[in-house]
């Protein structure tokens, strides 16, 4: 089940094939390397464009969302077994 | 000889168990396993099973004690419209690159009339087909596998995708036509729906093309004139009409509806008064984006056994909610007794048409003039950031996508 977390968080990436890939995070003071983004999708609600990345971090899955308005980044959930 | 012109090529595409395959992409641990997708949590309704669960007899529509006692390892988790309505609007781009004759059937499925351009840019159909599964995984990810059907017309190449092995393409043409028509359980069969089936098996017909032992006169006394034509056309491979209106897309909508199955029965009028506001809010923001009103309001309600419906049709156009709801509730609800709890609600506007003049009187102005400016709110915010007190302190409802897209002019602007 996936369960909601809703902190913002630091991102970096990098830019590939024009488009913006994360490659690390921090979250409770630790860095966290990407291994896999397994997909991506283009949310909104209204006019407020957001971008939900699935990511996967060893055996970890955590849902992504950047606010392309705010441009800001949120830990959105995190799958717990 | 059947009336279908072999030089067309169509092709249907279906996403397998689109909605589950969307999860296993997004979440590797949840793949080779049974699992069902839930409205939202403490939902018990599985509206959509991966494969896995399918194999072991879950299927859409079974509630999650079924589901549990023949997988008794399935994971439920909710569903996410959002994420399917953008790999949808994605499918829809990788289709658009293949020709510009698409048709967005639900969801998951997709018509792509090459027959114009297929001589010189698509020699090799089955590769194009082949070609289009991969760009499907590229795009959305290598979980994500689809049948692709071919044929002439859109009633056979949603057969042949329909009985094709997952994940592989088909092609039905003059050579295997009457042996795939004679092999085809009416379940694969587009337009054919349960009722018709059982009325069928009653003739001791259970494929396609049985129904050629049968004149049209004889098939007219069982089903009427309209279905012994279609049965014909169906027991030939011929295109039917309800296929045959995708080649005449609407210019609008005709009706616009929100129906919700509730968490429980709903006795308390304040409950339901909310809901039937919210429903109304959605319907009437859908009608106003598209620019549309409508003469006529419906509402259905359903309880355990038990069936409501009421509608009313009125001389002027409507599209304040305000309006509406006074229709619905006050005029509608209030007017039944309510004999039944109620577990299923929803509300209808149709009779729809562009809006044109707008209404001179002052209060409809005045009341336009409020809308507006929701409506410039919710389109920036979304939906129910702005909204009418009557929905304070309530949980709200939110827009969703259904499966079969109903409202596919509105979702995707086709």
């Amino acid at each position: 089940m996936y369960q909601k977390i809703g902190e913002k968080i630091k991102v970096a990436g990098v830019y590939k094939d024009y488009t913006f890939q994360p490659f690390k995070f921090q979250w409770n003071g630790r860095q966290l390397k990407i291994d896999k983004i397994t997909l991506v999708s283009n949310i909104k609600n209204g006019l407020i464009k957001k971008r939900l990345y699935s990511v996967m971090i060893g055996n970890d899955i955590f849902r992504l969302l950047f606010d392309r308005e705010s441009e800001s980044w949120t830990i959105d959930e995190v799958w717990v077994d | 000889m059947p009336d279908i012109n072999w030089q067309n090529k169509i092709l249907h595409i279906d996403i397998n168990s689109y909605f589950a395959a969307l999860l296993q992409q997004e979440n590797p641990k949840l793949r080779n396993k049974p699992v069902g997708i839930v409205k939202d949590v403490g939902r018990t309704c599985i509206i959509a099973a991966s494969k896995e669960a399918k194999k072991l007899g879950v299927s859409t529509g079974s509630n999650a004690y079924e589901a549990k006692l023949k997988a008794p390892d399935i994971v439920l988790v909710p569903a996410q419209f959002d994420r399917y309505l953008d790999a949808t609007k994605r499918l829809k781009k990788i289709f658009m690159n293949v020709s510009p004759n698409i048709y967005i059937y639900s969801l998951d499925e997709a018509f792509v009339n090459i027959s114009h351009c297929q001589k010189y840019l698509y020699p090799d159909v089955e590769q194009l087909a082949k070609n289009i599964q991969q760009q499907i995984q590229l795009e959305l990810g290598e979980w994500v596998t689809s049948n692709v059907g071919i044929s002439a017309n859109y009633f056979l190449a949603k057969i042949a995708s329909n009985i094709a092995p997952k994940g592989t393409v088909l092609t039905i043409d003059e050579n295997n036509l009457d042996g795939i028509l004679a092999e085809v359980p009416f379940a694969e069969v587009c337009g054919v729906g349960l009722r018709l089936e059982k009325k069928l098996k009653k003739l001791g017909v259970t494929n396609p093309y049985q129904i050629r032992f049968y004149s049209q006169a004889e098939l007219e006394l069982f089903f009427g004139p309209f279905w012994s034509r279609e049965l014909l056309k169906i027991a030939y491979g011929e295109e039917t009409n309800h296929l045959a209106l995708l080649e005449k897309p609407l210019s609008q909508m005709k009706s616009v509806s929100r129906s919700i199955t509730g968490y429980h029965l709903y006795d308390d009028e304040k409950e339901i008064k909310a809901i039937i506001y919210n429903l109304i809010s959605e319907v009437i923001h859908k009608v106003r984006k598209m620019n549309l009103a409508g003469r006529q309001v419906s509402i259905f309600l359903n309880g355990q056994d038990q069936f409501w419906a009421d509608h009313l049709t009125v001389k002027h156009f409507i599209n304040h909610e305000q309006e509406m709801f006074e229709i619905i509730y006050n005029k509608l609800y209030k007017n039944w007794k309510r004999h039944f709890k109620i577990i299923k609600f929803g509300v209808r506007m149709s009779l729809l048409e562009k809006m044109g003049q707008n209404s001179l009187l002052p209060n409809w102005q005045k009341t336009e003039k409020i809308h507006q400016a929701m409506d410039d709110v919710n389109d920036k915010y979304g939906l129910f950031t702005l909204r009418t007190g009557a929905l304070l302190n309530q949980p709200i409802i939110k827009p969703e996508v259904t499966g079969f897209l109903g409202d596919r002019i509105y979702q995707l602007g086709e």
